[in-house]
């Protein structure tokens, strides 16, 4: 059980730096990610004083890919978390009371399903995040809300059709039968014997998701309409497109990270799922 | 004598994509206060329906339920979910088919059982646990106390079954309905369970519902037989009556597949010829006669009725054994 492959441990590291970037990202003795070095412009990798090199526009990219990391890994988790949880609780009741109830969420969650992912959120990001006036900025807080929300409805027909698929096969478990015939309430039920069983599942399926929401996060911003001025990898990634011919590693940085950590969190996920099948044929 | 569970015309239908499916078809039953009652029949026959019907355990847009259950006093069919939910675990309880599916995997045993007490009882997690430990002394767990901390899969089947056991008895039921305790487990942990079971009942002074299609698992534990068939009951009778003097022939026929120790080695084991006819297209006639070897053509015309006995024996045949036309 505790013993790990070394792909293993290697992606639970990097996800771990990721954790540290991002909670204690700001304590490291780093150059600041916002200010311009007009002296360094496009330095090339581990050159003095800017380890991973600096932009055309004159910023630091080491400190800025760690701060953007903070930026797109609590963009994910903050997605994954908020979806995960409407997702579960739809799914879940949807699976265990079925009948019209059912049927209702089921339509929701394909209609849901068949837009596509981008497009939804292109769509809710440009309709909730801009202002009358185009003059005036939109706010970063508000992008990141607005951002966080329509991830978050994006998410919410995946996972709650994992647990609804999941509830499903464990509500028709005997020993939900014998819950019932011991007198335990609808709730209690639920709680104790649907939500532990579902639960693996839906952890599997969530660092999929968190890898999903990192690239949905990053596609948006190349296009324009994520957070801006390379607060988040993708935000990088957008600032740097156009320094590809001359100074590719301006691209490069935040791409690693981002490809690492998306490798990393897909790579778990699947540990997690073959955890879960050999307790599964052990039952 | 009065009955614990009385079961009164009861219908169970599903509705499926093939059309309404018979699972039960007006079933009477009575179990009288402190005795033991066997349900036999061949797979399919009606027998976990029946029991799960009359608990209220049925979920499903697709079942429909008809008919009257009385249970202690209470008429099950006309009280709340929530009013029947009080009467489990100490009114009713329940012992599952299969021991390796009926126990939750990802829990621990501890809190499995000792969630009955304090849900029903409203022990104490301290009191409760004591009680557990108790409770799997009774079913004769060895090493009680580790076997608490122990998941599901560290048991072995017969272990599991002793734990389910305990579970259902943890609130003292009146009524325990054991549905094919014994099936998913070998012959000589079978008779463990049995003989576990047996005194559990006069111990507590349990009434039982003993489901089985072992004839002899009925012989040695139950006080009365109901042979089912089809989804309805064909014979019920007193079991020392019922192996003695039968009436019906489906109940001859499963007595006369059972193998004898002193058949010649060689010898063809006796069968039912056939199978059960088709659940969602119940003919008109008697639904055994197609495989009935005194089968007339009165027979498959004519459903019999249930009759009665002078001495209580029911039977529902056109044509009885041992009775003078």
């Amino acid at each position: 059980m505790r013993k790990f492959t070394k792909p293993t441990w290697l992606a639970i590291g990097w996800l771990g730096l990721m954790m540290f970037f991002s909670l204690f990202g700001w304590l490291l003795p780093l150059k600041s990610w916002s200010f311009v070095y007009e002296d360094d412009l496009e330095v090339g990798l581990f050159s003095s004083g800017h380890l991973l090199g600096t932009d055309s526009n004159g910023y630091d990219l080491l400190s800025s890919v760690v701060a953007g990391t903070r930026m797109s890994i609590f963009i994910a988790i903050a997605a994954v978390g908020l979806g995960g949880l409407i997702g579960s609780v739809l799914g879940i009741f949807a699976a265990y009371l079925r009948g019209k109830v059912d049927t209702v969420m089921v339509t929701v969650f394909n209609v849901g399903l068949s837009v596509p992912n981008l497009v939804l959120a292109l769509a809710l990001v440009s309709v909730l995040a801009t202002n009358l006036d185009i003059n005036q900025a939109v706010p970063t807080w508000r992008r990141v809300i607005v951002l966080v929300i329509s991830l978050t409805i994006v998410l919410i027909p995946i996972l709650g059709r994992i647990a609804r698929g999941a509830t499903l096969s464990w509500t028709s478990r005997e020993f939900v039968t014998a819950a019932r015939s011991m007198g335990m309430k609808d709730s209690k039920i639920i709680l104790r014997h649907i939500v532990p069983n579902v639960l693996p599942a839906l952890i599997a399926v969530a660092f999929l998701a968190v890898g999903v929401v990192i690239i949905a996060e990053a596609s948006l911003s190349i296009l324009g309409v994520g957070i801006p001025d390379g607060a988040s990898w993708g935000g990088m990634i957008a600032r740097g497109r156009n320094d590809l011919e001359y100074a590719p590693h301006v691209l490069y940085v935040p791409i690693v990270f981002l490809a690492l950590t998306v490798i990393s969190t897909n790579h778990l996920g699947d540990v997690v799922r073959s955890k879960l099948d050999s307790r599964e044929a052990k039952v | 004598m009065s009955s614990l569970l009385s079961v009164k015309n009861m219908s169970i239908n599903f509705d499926t994509p093939r059309g309404s499916l018979e699972a039960v078809r007006g079933v009477d039953i009575e179990i009288p206060a402190g005795t033991s009652v066997g349900v036999v029949g061949e797979s399919g026959s009606g027998k976990t329906v029946m029991c799960r019907a009359a608990m209220g355990l049925l979920q499903g847009s697709n079942v429909k339920r008809s008919g009257t259950v009385i249970f202690d006093g209470h008429e099950l069919t006309a009280m709340s979910k929530e009013e029947v939910r009080n009467l489990f675990g100490s009114g009713m309880a329940m012992i599952f088919q299969d021991p390796m599916t009926a126990l939750n995997p990802v829990r621990r045993i501890g809190s499995q059982l000792s969630e009955g007490l304090r849900v029903r009882l409203g022990m104490s997690k301290a009191d409760a646990l004591v009680r557990s430990k108790e409770l799997l002394e009774l079913v004769r767990i060895p090493n009680a106390a580790a076997i608490l901390k122990s998941f599901p899969y560290q048991l072995s089947g017969g272990m599991r079954q002793r734990v389910m056991i305990a579970i259902a008895i943890a609130c003292n039921p009146k009524l325990l309905f054991a549905d094919e305790p014994t099936t998913a487990l070998d012959v000589t942990v079978q008779a463990q369970i049995l003989q576990l079971l047996r005194e559990l009942r006069e111990d507590l002074k349990m009434s039982m519902v003993l489901v089985t299609h072992d004839l002899g698992v009925v012989a040695g534990n139950t006080d009365y037989v109901a042979v089912m068939y089809a989804g309805e009951i064909v014979e019920y009778a007193p079991t020392t009556k019922l192996f003695a003097d039968m009436r019906m022939p489906y109940t001859e026929a499963l007595l006369d597949s059972i193998p004898k120790i002193d058949h010649k080695s060689g010898t063809r084991l006796a069968m039912i010829a056939g199978r059960l006819p088709d659940p969602t297209d119940r003919g008109a006639g008697c639904s055994f006669a197609p495989r009935c070897k005194y089968a007339q053509e009165k027979c498959h015309k004519e459903h019999p009725e249930l009759k009665k006995d002078p001495d209580g024996h029911l039977y529902r045949c056109w044509f009885p054994i041992g009775v003078a036309k």
